[in-house]
Order: C-alpha cells, then sequence, then structure tokens
C-alpha cells in the first residue's frame, strides 16, 4: 500500500518534470520539480524565521480558540437553555465567511502580529465549538447517574466520567482546529501582511517566481501535514489512557 | 424559545450600540446609523455598480461549484468503487485535506491572474474535496448484503445504484454537497478580497481602501445574509433528502 502510494507520487513528480522539459507546461506558471527542489535549497536559510513568525502566531490564535471553544462547546453543550437559544447563532457565525471582515480588522489591529492572531483564533473558534458542544450533548445520562448514585462527588463525575465521556469530541475539534488557525493566520498574512510564511506567498505570486512560490507552498503545506500527524499521534496516546 | 433568540439578538445589537457610542465612528459602526446609510446608498450610490458586481460573483459561484460537483462526484464514484485504487489513494487525499486550503490561493493567482479565473480554480477546489469525501462516506455506508441480494435477484446495475446504492448514501451525499457549496462560496470571495478588479469582494475592498466604513458594514451585512439564506435554502434541501431517503 505505502509502496504504491510511494510510487504514483513519485511518477507523478517524474510525469510533471517532462512536461515541462518537453515544453507541454510553460516553467513560467509551472516550474519543474527540480526547479522547485532548487528553490527550496537556495531559501532553506530565509524560511526558517518566517515560517517559525506563522507557526508562533496561528498557535496563539490557536491556542485562545482552544481556550474560548472548548469553555464555550462545553456551556452550550451541557446547559440546555442556552443551547437552545445561541446554537444558532453560533452555527450562523460559523458559516458566515470571515475573510469578509478582515478589512475592519486589519484597520483596528494593524498589519503585525494582533491582526494574524485574532483571524487564526477566528476561523479556529467555531468549529471547535461546535464539536466539543455536540460531543458534550452525547454524554450518555445513565453514566452521570449511575455514578452519582454509587456516591460519586461533583469533582469526581467531572474527572472520572464527563471528562474521558467529552475528550474525544474535545481532540477532534482540536485537529480541525489547528488547521483552521493556521488557514485565518495565512489569509490575514497574504491579505494585509508586513511578514510571515502568506505575506511572503503572496509577494511572490505577484512578482511571478513561480519556482520560489511553488517551494514556499510545499514548506507550508509539509508543515501542517506534520502538525496534524502530531496531534493524531497525540490522540491515540489519549486514547489508549482513557 | 423564538422569543429567546430574538432577544438575545435585540441585546447584542444594544450592547453594540452603547459600546460603539463614544468610540470612533468611523471604525465602530453604530446598527442604528445603517438604514440612513441604506438609504444613501440607495439614493446617491458612490460605489462601483452594483448588480454587475453581484452577478458576477454569482456567475464565478455557479462555475466553482458546478466543476466542484462534476469532478467530485466522478473521483469519489471512481476511488469509492474500485477498493484496490480507493485504498491507496484515499489517504493521499485525506493528507491533502488538512493543509489550510489558502496556501494554493498565490500559486492560483500566478497561473490564472486576477480575473475571475483564479477565483473560480479557489472555489472549486474548496468545494471539491468535501463532496469527494462525501461520496467516499456514503459509498461506505452502502450495506454490502443489499447488493448482493439485489444482484442475485436479477437487477440491472443501473437499477441497483438507483435503488439501493443512492438511498443508503443519499444524506452523507447531500450533506456534502451543501458542505461543498458553502466552501466554493468562501473560496470565490477569499479570492475576490485577495485582489480583484471586480465582484462583491471588490467592491468590499473598495469601500474599505477609501474609509467608507458605513457602506462596507452594509455590504457585509447583505453577503452575509445572502450566504446564510444559501445555506438555509442547502438546509431545507438536505431535510428534504433525508425524509426521502428515509
Amino acid at each position: 500500500m505505502l509502496a504504491l502510494q510511494v510510487l504514483s507520487l513519485a511518477a507523478l513528480v517524474v510525469g510533471w518534470e517532462g512536461a515541462v522539459r518537453l515544453g507541454l507546461a510553460d516553467p513560467l506558471f509551472v516550474p519543474a520539480p527540480t526547479a522547485v527542489a532548487a528553490a527550496l535549497a537556495a531559501g532553506a536559510g530565509e524560511v526558517v524565521p518566517r515560517l517559525a513568525d506563522t507557526l508562533l502566531k496561528a498557535l496563539l490564535g490557536y491556542g485562545l480558540a482552544v481556550v474560548l471553544g472548548v469553555s464555550g462547546g462545553l456551556v452550550l453543550g451541557s446547559r440546555r437553555l442556552v443551547h437552545d437559544v445561541a446554537m444558532p447563532y453560533v452555527v450562523a457565525l460559523y458559516s458566515i465567511p470571515k475573510v469578509l471582515i478582515l478589512p475592519w480588522i486589519v484597520v483596528i489591529f494593524g498589519l503585525g502580529l494582533g491582526t494574524a492572531v485574532l483571524t487564526g483564533m477566528l476561523f479556529a473558534v467555531f468549529p471547535i465549538v461546535l464539536m466539543v458542544a455536540a460531543g458534550t450533548r452525547d454524554v450518555d445520562p445513565a453514566l452521570i447517574t449511575a455514578a452519582v448514585s454509587m456516591g460519586a462527588t461533583r469533582g469526581q463525575v467531572a474527572r472520572k466520567v464527563l471528562l474521558p465521556a467529552v475528550l474525544p469530541s474535545v481532540l477532534a475539534g482540536m485537529r480541525v482546529g489547528m488547521v483552521f488557525a493556521m488557514l485565518g493566520v495565512l489569509l490575514a498574512e497574504m491579505f494585509a501582511g508586513n511578514r510571515g510564511m502568506g505575506f511572503h506567498m503572496q509577494r511572490l505570486a505577484l512578482a511571478f517566481k513561480a519556482p520560489e512560490l511553488f517551494a514556499a507552498t510545499v514548506i507550508v503545506s509539509a508543515l501542517s501535514i506534520a502538525v496534524v500527524l502530531f496531534l493524531e499521534h497525540l490522540n491515540q496516546r489519549l486514547g489508549r489512557w482513557r | 424559545m423564538l422569543l429567546g433568540r430574538a432577544a438575545v439578538l435585540l441585546l447584542a445589537l444594544v450592547v453594540w450600540e452603547l459600546v460603539a457610542a463614544p468610540l470612533n465612528p468611523l471604525l465602530y459602526i453604530r446598527p442604528s446609523s445603517l438604514p440612513a446609510t441604506v438609504l444613501r446608498m440607495w439614493r446617491r450610490p458612490e460605489l462601483p455598480p452594483l448588480p454587475q458586481h453581484v452577478w458576477l460573483t454569482v456567475q464565478e459561484i455557479a462555475a466553482a461549484y458546478a466543476l466542484a460537483i462534476a469532478a467530485g462526484l466522478w473521483l469519489g464514484f471512481l476511488l469509492g468503487l474500485r477498493r484496490t485504487v480507493g485504498r491507496i489513494y484515499e489517504p493521499l487525499l485525506a493528507a491533502l485535506y488538512a493543509i489550510p486550503s489558502v496556501v494554493w490561493y498565490p500559486s492560483l493567482m500566478l497561473f490564472f491572474g486576477l480575473g475571475p479565473a483564479s477565483k473560480i480554480a479557489f472555489g472549486f477546489l474548496l468545494g471539491f474535496f468535501p463532496i469527494v469525501l462525501a461520496v467516499l462516506a456514503g459509498i461506505r455506508q452502502v450495506p454490502a448484503q443489499l447488493i448482493t441480494v439485489a444482484v442475485s435477484m436479477g437487477a440491472h446495475p443501473a437499477t441497483v445504484f438507483r435503488k439501493v446504492m443512492l438511498p443508503a448514501m443519499a444524506s452523507t451525499l447531500v450533506g456534502g454537497l451543501r458542505t461543498g457549496l458553502a466552501l466554493s462560496v468562501v473560496g470565490v470571495l477569499v479570492g475576490e478580497i485577495l485582489g480583484s478588479r471586480s465582484g462583491v469582494g471588490y467592491v468590499i475592498n473598495y469601500a474599505y481602501g477609501l474609509m467608507m466604513t458605513h457602506e462596507y458594514a452594509v455590504l457585509v451585512l447583505i453577503v452575509a445574509v445572502a450566504v446564510l439564506a444559501i445555506d438555509g435554502a442547502g438546509a431545507l434541501l438536505e431535510a428534504r433528502v433525508r425524509r426521502w431517503a428515509g
């Protein structure tokens, strides 16, 4: 299976290279993989600080979104009245394209850290809220009743019953949230940044530097896949604890 | 319940009004100032002609979504019905889904330019993934024994597809199509706001660039309401399909 996957990816890269070499694709728009690799190697030194900048903003926005999203989701999921009144608004805020208010955020928070962190938070918080709320609502009330009737204290119920039951949806929300936080930060940087990978990529596109742009795209993609795989790994370890 | 919801909305508007009152009126728009803005925009339009730009955006969304449906259904059924091919390529598809989609936009902009083509391409890309994944998930939900029974009773493959597979996967499929539409809309809007010379996103940027913030707020509200209306229509359709599929 893995061999076939690697093989088809390799075939794709070789075919791509061949298409450019044979003149089937214009290297001005679609650079050959070798050209992208050369750009990757040449820009490796500059890329690290930019990537660190974007990742730091994403982590800050993500942290805020996890705190707000998990607590909001727990409240929404456990209080019936709050759920029934507020849920339509949360869903509506989730589905309205956040990019619409980006100009407003930029004017208030400027071109730097604040705008990117806030945008990342804004993109990540709603999926987390919705997933945690859904998971909290699905906790079997019979489990709580059983624990209480056997004399469990409130703290014990929270730690031993609720936490393990809600944990999978919290973790699922956290995994999705990270991708959304990265998305928000990159988008803010592309729209009005002066640093970071998003800003850099937008500049490369406008300057028609296709090999460098593809190299940057590859790096950001690889980084996000790595982050998601790491969260998934964490997920599995916590799953064993349950 | 409805009363509670209306009260929350009203409360939010009042709080916003009170909080915004002492702040810079150019940055913190008071809800009470919006009706006058709408009237002004209607009587003495200073923005680029809105109907024409809205129409362009609608066309871009329609093109992106149509392409996403066609490609999504095709690839989904291709991967879903051929188990070995599916097992090889599904993880790759899932890995692509883990990448924040905006990273593709600069490359699309370089390739397709600043015109509508790059917006259509980005809207297509965003709408395509949920549709493929929904088809794959839907096919997995079809009970294999039902197909075996239908085939053994001599049902034609087309009949099996229409009478057995489609009802079993309908609700998942429609859910994916609905998410796909929402994401196609987002893709086109993101593309327009990141850089364009026409479309609703362009007008929004134009208004904010000239600090016509009241007009900007009205435009954002109009687009938000339109998006919610589309999504609501999708939800109704989804509910109907779910009833049909039982």
